[in-house]
């Protein structure tokens, strides 16, 4: 078999054994005192959440390789990453709301990670409109991996900048944040679902990088092809 | 010449041609102005309001009239056709960056000044008992705004709508410097100034030294056509 | 329980549309490959 249909096999397995995981083998919570069946939002969340610093690092890595190799497969890597921690961004930032209304009690809170995440989700949209309004590709490969860089360094400063930002005022404390007495049964849920969302990261990634490949190999054609004289448009 | 003066030269040739037609400093200034008025009728602030708002305020305008002063730090080279000129020099290219980011530097810190002048004027902030910290806190602040600024300048000069995009890809990186100069800003305000002000303003130092090496980096990148 | 609800259907309907968009975007490579070859064909024989 081939390798890319077993990666395929293997996350949808991942994925179902996660979804089981989830909902029929993690208790309800019960714990923290609010409406327990909610809780299993929190996989799904904190996954997606994960998938997309993922996603930004290897922006990082592939804007690094890029720049130092200035070969197309880098460019195509760290584009297709981005658009995928966009993605999952917006899957996390979702979940995120729908999870804070009933756990909270409010829709938002302008609290550090809620922040900083919703920070980096527009860098990497504005990564994406980057990327549209230049019409060279070798400049737009460099353009984008410098922004690739500059952001993926500012993440972290922003992240810790929203920390140590304000920290005397009360913010809501994150209930069942990874390592907080957590039950033994959804600690092992938890990393099944990581396990699953970072298979099918890459999966996705893998599809994503191989469509911008078939791409460039028509553009390619069509140049070949209105070289010979043809009417290729 | 050496690298220094290769700097030298470039931030005098930025400062002589504005010197010359002052459009980005009148429109950074009017706009600064502008922002104050509006501040005014949008919020109508008491003494107190005031200075609970003012810093945020105070560098939001700072920021806006900056980027405002940014979009032009290329455009000018692009529209007369001399970055050609600039990079066919026998300067390193590291140099241009930091003689732009120089003189980015300089427009903003005067039209700040000024801003701020009226600022405290109109609000009736009482800044002069700490002058010395605001002086370090602006010069801090618009130093990490510059650095970044200026590669993004010449990332989104490359770009169809760069006007439009320039904001885009500079807000959110440029966002720790805000929190940064803001909170700092604010506790000088108080008497006596808030434990935090000495955090505050080495963690803004911390972000200049950073993003003074990055695009030092990377500025090739982005001129290589 | 709805809020668990709306945000797995959300997941899925975010994952759902991307994978849509992906599939779409395929398409039109492949009809732009069909094309191709059409005009290659039609060059051969005239």
């Amino acid at each position: 078999m081939k390798l890319i249909r077993v990666h395929a096999l293997s996350t949808f397995i991942a994925m179902l054994i996660a979804l089981y995981a989830i909902f029929i083998f993690a208790p309800t919570e019960r714990t923290m005192g609010f409406i327990g069946e909610v809780q299993r939002i929190f996989y799904f969340h904190v996954s997606s959440n994960w998938t997309t610093f993922l996603a930004t690092f290897f922006v990082f890595l592939c804007s690094i390789l890029f720049l130092l190799k200035e070969r197309r497969e880098w460019d195509i890597r760290a584009a297709t990453a981005a658009e995928l921690g966009a993605l999952f961004g917006t899957i996390g930032l979702i979940t995120g709301i729908l999870w804070a209304k009933p756990v909270w009690g409010i829709w938002w809170t302008w609290e550090a990670r809620l922040t900083s995440f919703f920070l980096l989700w527009l860098i990497l949209l504005g990564y994406q409109m980057l990327r549209r309004v230049v019409d060279s590709p070798a400049q737009r490969a460099k353009l984008s991996a410098v922004f690739g860089i500059l952001a993926a360094v500012d993440t972290p400063i922003v992240y810790m900048a929203n920390r140590w930002w304000r920290t005397q005022h009360p913010a809501p404390v994150i209930a069942g944040g990874a390592g907080s007495g957590l039950d033994a049964r959804m600690a092992l849920t938890l990393c099944i679902t990581l396990a699953a969302f970072t298979l099918l990261y890459f999966y996705l990634w893998r599809m994503r990088c191989e469509l911008e490949r078939a791409g460039d190999v028509i553009e390619t054609l069509q140049r070949q092809l209105q070289t010979q004289g043809m009417e290729v448009r | 010449m050496n690298f220094l003066n290769q700097v030298g030269a470039i931030l005098w040739k930025d400062i002589l041609t504005e010197y010359r037609t002052k459009d980005v400093l009148t429109s950074m200034l009017i706009f600064g102005l502008l922002v104050i008025l509006m501040f005014h009728f949008a919020f109508e602030p008491d003494s107190l309001e005031a200075e609970k708002f003012g810093p945020g305020l105070l560098w939001m305008t700072f920021i806006f009239a900056g980027i405002l002063g940014m979009n032009r730090a290329f455009a000018g080279e692009r529209e007369n056709d001399s970055l050609q000129g600039l990079m066919l020099a026998p300067v390193d290219w590291g140099a241009i960056y930091l003689g732009k980011m120089l003189a980015n530097l300089v427009f903003m810190l005067l039209a700040e000044s000024i801003i701020l002048f009226c600022f405290a004027l109109f609000f009736n902030f009482s800044l002069l008992p700490r002058w010395g910290w605001m002086v370090a806190i602006t010069l801090l602040g618009t130093l990490g705004f510059a650095s970044v600024g200026t590669i993004l300048a010449a990332v989104s000069m490359n770009t169809r709508m760069s006007d439009v995009i320039l904001p885009i890809l500079l807000l959110p990186i440029a966002l720790p410097v805000v929190i940064g100069a803001v909170e700092s800003t604010a506790a000088i305000l108080t008497d006596p100034p808030g434990e935090s002000l000495t955090f505050w303003v080495r963690f803004l130092v911390v972000f200049d030294v950073i993003f003074i090496t990055l695009p030092l980096l990377l500025f090739d990148f982005v001129l290589e056509e | 329980m709805t809020y668990l609800f709306a945000a797995y259907t959300a997941v899925w309907v975010v994952l759902f549309g991307y994978v849509f968009s992906i599939s779409r975007r395929q398409q039109k490579f492949h009809e732009e490959v069909a094309r191709l070859q059409e005009l290659i064909n039609s060059q051969k024989r005239s």
